[in-house]
């Protein structure tokens, strides 16, 4: 059962950094938005953390089909597919030139995004405590039987 | 002449709009009747307040009123008193009364009628308006004030509204003829004018009466067409027997209303104009007379008439709204189908005498809104004896700076006001104070980016391109400060040494084109005056430099990053004269385009967008750096216009495309819009911001340009030749504000190296109606507007899906008028547009068939499809038409007989295949090139004269260049192209020489482009009008 808690553990920590990039990219949006920041830095911005959030989902993903945990892997599965969509068509990095134009549709697939990344928040944690306490339970089990016998 | 005093704030920006010369203007009298409507119609109630404070007003506008001559020009238009008949007219008869009064909407006098008092937040005219029509009210009793008021509502000022026809059917007599007398009541002194006019009306009368029966029987069609032609060349009189309908109420008035006619006629006239103006029916019917449909023969005309009612804005050369009257709620926008927005055009030429004056406020800085930044416009409001100034776009109070401080006068109007053109003027430049720079103001900086590659060799490009910007180098503006730079590639590339100590330039060649270096720190951008004799020297030896090269590789990509890193630290214009597909190092391009299979699948538009990222962010880069980049194409073969052009689109520049460049045709040409584009004023660094009152926001902008925040443009380098459109959205669900201000500012740098702010500033109403935005329609910047968003629209999907949504735009906003007309006119088989709207069909479907738009893959090559895309999100609007409805005229007899035979055959024809006779000579302009068709049957003599050879021997036209020969004929000719070209500096016209019977040129070049005609997969005009109208009329 070990690997459970590794595997949970591991997505925990994987769901954890795609809702910080996530947030970290919507907030550089809004900021574009209120004119905090010009198009050349928030595309330089949003642009270095595409690829390693699209790597991080897309070994998750993977993770979950591997192990089988089909439900997990269908919530993860259409983001899987956006994504390798986007890269195919070359168009998942921000264009700074047309960005004020298409500002209102990246903010809203990313706030998709960072809704179905948060369900999966939820599972990650739900599954994450469940296999901590089963394994918990599993060695006090052993320990009480041991204790016991 | 104002009296209110400055107790009411509110009023004080009406003060401006009505100054002195506001008094006589016969605008503000007139418009008490009228207006009253604006009011009821904005939804304002009819408050007291207007009334109330202009007691005073009253009794002088009412002597405006008695004495102006103006109210005369509405008489003219004018005849027909309510409708009474109305409900037993057939709609044709509604038209054909209204034929005649087509002129009236030319005259300058309608705009005043109705949106003067809409506009104005509380104006004195208003006030007046009341009290008229209260004041002869009070004596005839109640029934007829109700009726007045009853009336002036239904009298909307555009449309004939519901209620004017149904509801005041039963009461009309009385209190139309209450209103009349009262009118009269005025005493108004009948004018020498209004009699005249009144004589052809009573003459007329007894006619419309018998015809006023007949008319049962559906009438004519289409007369009303020639009613709009008409309306060139109007014919004021027989209109006036237009009335026919109204006869009956005619027959009272005449026998009770003896001198008093003429105020009479006046109020009655005025909602008659408003009936014609605003409903201006026109309709068809199946076998539509192809003759009668409106055509836009005049041009583009402006709608002056706005200044007329806004004295204060802006000029409409610089900032036009696609209907001058913005929508009070959301629910009122989603009914007008077309877009809402603006077009701007800031540096726009201006004829000699209406320059836009310069204000220096020295150390006070510049007077702007603490809040939103607006910057002092005639709109602001003083007040607290001048020391305090209201902003008019925010409301928010500023205090008044000491060094601009001025006292007011009674009425609350700045004593300084007529020294101050910022404040009595809606275009301004201030020259900025340091604050506004980043930097010191940059030099104007030209840096020339040549390919040298064996096609460019070939077409003989250097010796013109050489010669040209040696001939400008003294015109180049900003002497002595301007920079200049060469960089020429194939698949190297060579910088050019031009240090002012060299003798002869020196060429240092970079061949890596993966790590880009300069070999030079300094000197390849060298300041001209010093280096003068070096750049001449450079001049005259690169066209042989390079005249034996038979490089085929062009490495554009590597050579944009070298002229960036020579140009980032100062910015700059960078041209660049391509003539082959970029093939070496980032940035390569390859073949596209020539994929039949790709037309009319969803891939299709990918073909029109930029293939390689490369040179958008190149474009983003070079926009940082305030670098605006020229693209010069040249090549017959495909060449990618499409990414190419990307890099003028983001930087404010301009794609030149010249296929197939020939020198011996086409170097007068380049010549003339090279030397155009170096030469031309230029602002420098610039960015814009357009900032509007509460409750609008621009959300899209559309033109060459990158934004830098939501709402400022970046223009690294922007001129007299582009113009940008906007859309405007509206932010609350209902506007509280009964007049909306829009402030243009363009912060740049002149060549002369000073900032300046060039500001221009309008206002426009707000309205409640939806007949009121038909009626203030623009169609110039609908059309402008509408043809960018069609071109963005192809970039992301197909050619047909685009032309199908301008299509609908057309049709929903039809069917929206009809539904506000059709019922109580019982119009059911016709079309009925606004009159401002009359030409928008044509319009559109001239867009669906212009080149940018046509057809699908063979209709027009993919290269020149872009450039033509390109070339419509810049253009003015004025250009805009003129590209989509070019001239044709007859000139034959013009060469025949002499120029004072041109004024009356110079006509602009209808384009359309039957106006060609065989026997004559036309000349086609569409403000890019001319076409001469010479008809089969044209005089030899006359044929040989223009070309001067012999045409009986076929010879290839293609290949010809019209020179100027020795005879009369050409001559004439030469004055006439001449002429032409004058009107539209812009672009020089390139003039290409067809004969009738000529294929496939004949069908190229003219053809195709006659709009109205039938070709293969699109419709006639008349077909379209018929389409348009089945569609509109489907529910």
């Amino acid at each position: 059962m070990a690997w459970q808690l590794v595997l949970w553990l591991y997505a925990f920590a994987s769901v954890i950094s795609l809702i910080a990039l996530n947030a970290y990219q919507l907030i550089n949006l809004s900021d574009l938005e209120f004119d905090y920041i010009n198009p050349y830095d928030l595309s330089s911005r949003i642009n270095a953390v595409v690829i390693p959030e699209f790597l991080v989902q897309g070994i998750l993903c993977a993770s979950f089909l591997l192990t089988w945990h089909w439900f997990p892997f269908l919530i993860m599965a259409p983001i899987t597919y956006y994504h390798i969509n986007l890269f195919l068509n070359r168009r998942h990095l921000i264009d700074v030139t047309e960005i004020f134009r298409l500002l209102n549709g990246e903010k809203k697939y990313r706030i998709i995004k960072l809704a179905i990344y948060f369900s999966i928040f939820v599972i990650v944690i739900y599954r994450l405590v469940m296999s901590a306490v089963l394994l918990l339970m599993d060695e006090d089990d052993g320990s009480l039987e041991s204790g016991i016998f | 002449m104002q009296p209110m005093g400055n107790d009411k704030p509110a009023n004080v920006p009406g003060r401006p709009v009505l100054p002195s010369p506001a008094a006589p203007r016969p605008s503000t009298p007139f418009i008490s009747s009228g207006p009253v409507v604006g009011l009821g119609t904005s939804g304002v109630p009819q408050t007291a307040a207007p009334f109330l404070s202009s007691g005073p007003i009253t009794g002088m506008q009412m002597s405006n009123y008695r004495s102006s001559p103006p109210p005369i020009r509405y008489n003219g238009p004018s005849s027909p008193p309510p409708p009474t008949s109305y409900p037993g007219q057939d709609a044709t008869t509604y038209q054909q009364t209204q034929a005649p009064r087509f002129p009236p909407p030319a005259q300058p006098g309608t705009p005043l009628r109705v949106p003067p008092p809409v506009g104005l937040p509380v104006t004195p005219p208003m006030g007046s308006l009341h009290p008229q029509l209260q004041i002869p009210s009070v004596p005839m009793g109640p029934p007829p004030q109700t009726a007045a008021q009853s009336s002036s509502r239904s009298y909307m000022p555009p449309p004939v509204s519901e209620s004017s026809f149904s509801a005041p059917r039963p009461p009309p007599q009385p209190s139309l003829h209450g209103y009349s007398n009262m009118l009269p009541g005025g005493n108004m002194p009948p004018s020498p004018a209004e009699t005249q006019f009144l004589a052809p009306r009573s003459v007329s009368q007894p006619a419309s009466q018998q015809a006023f029966p007949a008319f049962h029987v559906p009438p004519v069609h289409a007369s009303p067409y020639h009613v709009h032609q008409g309306g060139v060349v109007p014919p004021p009189l027989p209109p006036l027997g237009g009335p026919l309908g109204y006869n009956s109420r005619g027959q009272m008035q005449y026998p009770s209303t003896g001198p008093p006619m003429g105020g009479n006629l006046q109020g009655l006239v005025e909602e008659f104009q408003s009936l014609s103006v605003g409903s201006a029916p026109g309709s068809l019917d199946h076998g539509v007379d192809a003759k009668s449909l409106p055509r836009p023969l005049n041009g583009d005309e402006e709608p002056i008439k706005i200044q007329e009612t806004y004295p204060l804005n802006c000029h409409p050369r610089f900032f036009r709204l696609t209907t001058h009257a913005i929508p009070s709620s959301q629910s009122l926008l989603a009914r007008w189908h077309l877009p809402l927005g603006a077009v701007v055009h800031p540096l726009a030429e201006v004829p000699d005498g209406e320059e836009v004056p310069i204000v220096n406020f020295g150390p006070a800085g510049v007077i702007r809104c603490r809040r939103c930044r607006t910057y002092v416009n005639p709109y602001v409001t003083f007040m607290d004896a001048g020391r305090k100034w209201r902003c008019n776009l925010c409301s928010l109070l500023n205090d008044v700076p000491g060094e601009y401080y001025c006292a007011l006068d009674a009425s609350g109007r700045r004593c300084d006001i007529d020294q101050r053109p910022e404040l009595s003027k809606g275009s301004v430049e201030f020259v900025a104070p340091t604050e506004y720079m980043v930097r010191p103001p940059m030099p104007p900086l030209y840096f020339f980016l040549i390919d040298v590659s064996i096609s460019a060799v070939r077409c003989g490009l250097f010796e013109i391109v050489a010669k040209t910007i040696k001939s400008c180098l003294d015109e180049l503006p900003g002497f002595p400060r301007t920079q200049i730079g060469f960089l020429t590639f194939d698949s190297t590339l060579h910088f050019h040494n031009l240090k002012s100590s060299l003798t002869q330039p020196q060429m240092l060649v970079v061949a890596d084109l993966d790590d880009i270096f300069l070999p030079l720190p300094d000197d390849l951008l060298v300041n001209l005056s010093d280096s003068r004799h070096v750049v001449d020297a450079l001049l005259d030896i690169l066209p042989s430099m390079f005249q034996d090269n038979a490089n085929v590789e062009s490495a554009l990509g590597p050579a944009l990053k070298a002229a960036f890193m020579v140009m980032s630290q100062l910015g700059g214009k960078l041209l660049v004269f391509q003539s082959t597909l970029p093939s070496l190092g980032v940035g390569r391009l390859r073949l596209r385009g020539d994929d039949l299979r790709i037309y009319g699948t969803d891939k299709e538009h990918t073909l029109r967008v930029p293939e390689d990222p490369f040179y958008k962010q190149m474009a983003a880069e070079f926009t940082k750096n305030q670098i605006s980049v020229d693209i010069y194409a040249f090549s017959e073969k495909y060449t990618d216009i499409a990414s190419l052009g990307s890099l003028a689109k983001y930087t404010g520049g301009q794609v030149y495309h010249l296929p197939s460049f020939q020198a011996a045709t086409h170097q007068e040409k380049l010549r003339y819009e090279l030397a155009r584009d170096l030469t031309r004023e230029t602002a420098w660094e610039s960015v814009m911001r357009i900032r509007c009152g509460k409750g609008v926001r621009f959300s899209t902008y559309h033109g060459h340009f990158m934004l830098r925040s939501t709402d400022l443009l970046a223009l690294p380098a922007v001129d007299c030749d582009k113009a940008f459109a906007m859309q405007l959205s509206l932010e609350d669900t209902l506007m509280t504000t009964q007049i909306v201000y829009f402030q243009v500012a363009l912060l740049y740098t002149s060549s002369s190296g000073e900032r300046r702010i060039r500001v221009h500033t309008a206002a426009a109403p707000v309205v409640a109606d939806l007949g009121e935005m038909y009626h203030q329609a623009d169609t110039g910047a609908i059309i402008s507007l509408l043809s960018r968003l069609a071109i963005e629209n192809t970039q992301s999907h197909k050619l047909e899906d685009a032309r199908q949504l301008m299509q609908l735009k057309l049709v929903k906003s039809l069917k929206e008028y009809r539904n506000l007309y059709v019922m109580q006119h019982r119009l059911g088989g016709r079309l009925i547009f606004p009159e401002s709207l009359k030409f928008l069909p044509l319009y559109v479907l001239s867009l669906c068939k212009s080149v940018a738009l046509r057809g699908g893959y063979a209709d027009a090559p993919l290269d020149e499809r872009c450039a033509a895309g390109y070339n419509m999100m810049i253009l003015p609007i004025r250009r805009m038409l003129k590209l989509l409805y070019p001239g044709l005229y007859k000139i034959d007899e013009n060469l025949i007989k002499g120029p004072e035979y041109s004024e009356k055959s110079s006509k602009q024809l209808a384009l359309s295949a039957q106006s060609l006779d065989p026997r004559a000579l036309y000349i086609y302009d569409d403000g890019f090139s001319f076409i001469i068709w010479l008809g089969r049957m044209l005089s030899p003599d006359l044929v040989n004269g223009i070309l001067g050879l012999d045409v009986s021997g076929f010879p290839d036209l293609s290949k010809l260049a019209l020179l100027e020969h020795d005879n009369e004929y050409s001559r004439k000719l030469m004055r006439i192209l001449k002429r032409l070209r004058e009107k539209d500096p812009s672009c020089f016209q390139l003039c290409r020489v067809v004969r009738q019977g000529e294929q496939p040129r004949e069908g190229s070049l003219l053809l195709s482009n006659l709009i109205e005609d039938q070709t293969a997969g699109t419709s006639s005009y008349v077909d379209w009008i018929l389409q348009v109208y089945r569609q509109s009329q489907s529910s």
